[in-house]
């Protein structure tokens, strides 16, 4: 795949060593690892929804028309991730849609906060695209030989169609960095701070929940790791292309697993009653 | 700053089948084409896809002309 770093196949295997349990649906599994499991969900559907809103939006106003083509395109598959995301939800935690997307409080979501505001420029959306987006793929190729049956059965068909996202994504960014100054400040800029939210997103190291998830062979990795592995990638990139990048430690005190921030945002109002239909409530069919 | 190009899609949706000409992109590099050529013809489950720059393609009628026979 030429520089696109995908990780490869068996590298977060886990037919080393002992064999784990298989688990058919959440019986069976300790509080630690149903409460993770069910939070680690919710975060990357949570994520996914604010993408596939992120990028209908830019399906006006890239600065290619097959770029928009693209955007369109990126947000379907997100949205069609989400309503994998949620089946296993309701059926093996009993959360039904409605509830999810409908009835939280912004402050309830568990987005990457960079997904939060409306995208600036279209730097910004590169970042999301490359970063953000490639931040939750990360996070599911660690889940691809999960013990979790009824979530390993759906995670091939997302990461086949991610690949063609990160393509998107960081195609761009070479564009960006390869055209003059001004682009490539600006996407160096969207990077560095998608990282930072991307970073706290992940959580911090000794998580209890992340490491029952991984005891219990559910996923490969610990997350500290994997976003190390992400930035691994990320870096090299944007080295390749002159590009500089630091990511600095993030802040976890008070850091909540259930929302996976250590604040209370989430996010904006408008954003949640665009993506939510609220304006148009009373045409809904049932 | 790389300059576009048009690059020629190809797709099939059995092994049985040949590749198709399906359309085309315009891209500045293969990694951008390849994501625009997945999402712009996604209305099929291919098995498989691929793109080549029209400037790889080496005509073998010369454009605009027909060939000696015909046809």
């Amino acid at each position: 795949m030429g520089q696109l770093s995908e990780p490869e196949d068996g590298d977060t295997s886990m037919t080393s060593g002992t064999a784990k349990r298989e688990f058919e649906s959440t019986q069976g599994m300790s509080d630690a690892c149903r409460e993770g499991l069910r939070n680690l969900l919710i975060a990357c559907a949570d994520t996914k929804l604010l993408l596939g809103y992120h990028y209908g939006e830019w399906t006006f106003g890239p600065p290619e028309l097959e770029a928009a083509i693209a955007c369109c395109s990126l947000s379907q598959s997100e949205l069609g991730h989400v309503r994998l995301l949620h089946a296993v939800l309701r059926n093996q935690f009993g959360d039904e849609t409605e509830a999810l997307v409908e009835q939280r409080l912004g402050s309830a979501f568990a987005n990457i906060s960079y997904l939060d505001e409306e995208i600036a420029d279209w730097a910004g959306f590169v970042a999301a695209n490359y970063v953000v987006d490639l931040a939750v793929t990360r996070l599911l190729h660690a889940m691809r030989d999960s013990t979790f049956a009824p979530l390993r059965v759906n995670v091939e068909k997302m990461l086949d169609e991610e690949r063609y996202h990160v393509h998107h994504g960081q195609g761009w960014f070479r564009m960006l960095c390869g055209k003059n100054d001004e682009c490539r400040a600006a996407a160096q800029r969207s990077l560095h701070e998608a990282l930072q939210a991307v970073a706290q997103w992940f959580g911090p190291a000794g998580d209890p929940h992340d490491e029952a998830l991984v005891a219990a062979g559910v996923k490969a990795k610990p997350n500290p790791e994997i976003f190390e592995d992400l930035v691994g990638d990320v870096t090299e990139t944007a080295a390749s292309l002159g590009v500089a990048l630091t990511v600095e430690p993030a802040a976890f005190d008070g850091w909540d697993p259930a929302t996976r921030r250590s604040d209370a945002s989430g996010p904006n109002e408008e954003i949640l009653q665009h993506l939510r239909g609220s304006k148009n409530a009373i045409f809904k069919l049932n | 700053m790389a300059r576009t190009e048009v690059y020629e899609v190809f797709a099939r949706k059995a092994h049985d089948e040949e590749l198709k000409h399906v359309g085309s992109v315009n891209a500045t590099d293969d990694e951008l084409a390849k994501a625009y050529a997945w999402t712009l013809y996604d209305e099929e489950n291919w098995i498989e896809m691929c793109v080549v720059p029209r400037k790889a393609v080496i005509p073998i009628t010369h454009q605009g002309r027909l060939p000696l026979w015909g046809n």
